[in-house]
């Protein structure tokens, strides 16, 4: 099958698609036709309104980085719950808990490990928070 | 030629640069209206064969049109036919996809689209008369029928390529672009293509 010679189907099928292509009626002629001036119309638009939908994902990209960009300094600048001995717990401490050691395991497999103690250290924690509300 | 290139020509052919830009631009948009207009009928059936509905035939047709004209007017226009038949071919897909998901909502209530027994809104409904005798008329319009129906069982990627080389006379090279796929994958859907409707149709054509 070459790219010129065509098998009788090919040429039978191509010209009852060519007869049904004339045959389509005059009120889809017409519909079509309004398309193909509303894509042009379209086409002749300005796309990129200041205010328009087209920045609109854009702006809104752009807000959701600031937002994210002020609670991580408001964290950093001092917003930071306080741990229970009253400091704020510092980088370092954070980096110390979040490092794995291939031979000690990784910090969540410590906290499993100690559930017994951190249920004890929760509950200390708590007794001197009443303390100094009373 | 490119849209810039037909920019260039033109502010160096005239001494008025603003008119020359006008008429330019004038002039890439009737470029761009004669490309529709060429393809738009044909493209209305292709989608019509593949969707089995006029009005949503129209509404993809509208939809690649509009595609086009917004994001690809200013590419050269022997990119203009490929470029169109393949988001034509994408909003086919994205319609049958929801037609699907459709179906299997609506399983209990069948539409009318749905109805296999509601013959009103097949196409050949809609031919206008002409001048063949009713004999040689219904033939064809069996015939055609006939071609439709098989299309229409065909893998949609089969399909397609049978619609851009045989219906639309694309070269290979030319239906890989419109498919966004190889040009040994588009041989092979297309042989495939044909080997199936010859078989379907060799019975009756």
């Amino acid at each position: 099958m070459g790219e010129d010679s065509k098998t009788p189907l090919e040429e039978r099928s191509r010209r009852l698609f060519d007869d049904s292509v004339a045959a389509v009626d005059m009120r889809m002629r017409s519909r079509l036709t309004q398309a193909r001036h509303a894509a042009l119309a379209a086409a002749r638009r300005p796309r990129t309104r200041l205010f328009g939908v087209a920045l609109w994902p854009a702006a809104g990209t752009a807000g959701a980085a600031v937002l994210a960009a002020g609670l991580w300094l408001a964290l950093a600048a001092g917003h930071r719950p306080l741990s229970p001995s009253g400091e704020r717990p510092s980088f370092e401490d954070l980096d110390i808990v979040a490092a794995s050691d291939g031979g000690s395991g990784d910090a969540m497999k410590m906290m499993q490990d100690d559930v017994e103690f951190y249920a004890w250290a929760a509950a200390q924690s708590d007794k001197s928070a009443d303390g100094h509300a009373g | 030629m490119t849209h810039f290139a037909t920019l260039t020509n033109a502010l160096m052919a005239w001494d008025d640069p603003a008119t020359a830009l006008k008429d330019a631009v004038l002039d890439h948009s009737r470029e761009l209206d004669r490309f529709l207009l060429e393809i738009e009928h044909r493209a209305f059936r292709i989608a019509q064969v593949a969707l089995r509905d006029a009005d949503d035939a129209l509404d993809v047709v509208q939809d690649a049109m509009l595609k086009l004209a917004r994001n690809y007017a200013a590419k050269p226009s022997v990119e203009w036919r490929p470029l169109f038949y393949r988001i034509l071919g994408n909003g086919i897909r994205d319609l049958q996809r929801r037609r699907t998901v459709r179906k299997r909502l609506m399983v209990w209530r069948p539409g009318p689209k749905d109805d296999p027994q509601n013959e009103a809104q097949d196409p050949l409904e809609h031919a206008a008369d002409s001048s063949p005798a009713i004999p040689e008329k219904l033939m064809l319009a069996q015939a055609l029928e006939q071609l439709e129906v098989s299309l229409r069982n065909l893998p949609a990627r089969q399909r397609e390529a049978f619609a851009l080389r045989n219906f639309e006379g694309m070269d290979v090279a030319e239906a890989a672009r419109a498919m966004g796929c190889s040009e040994g994958s588009v041989k092979t859907h297309y042989w495939r293509a044909v080997h199936t409707l010859r078989e379907q149709l060799g019975e009756v054509w």
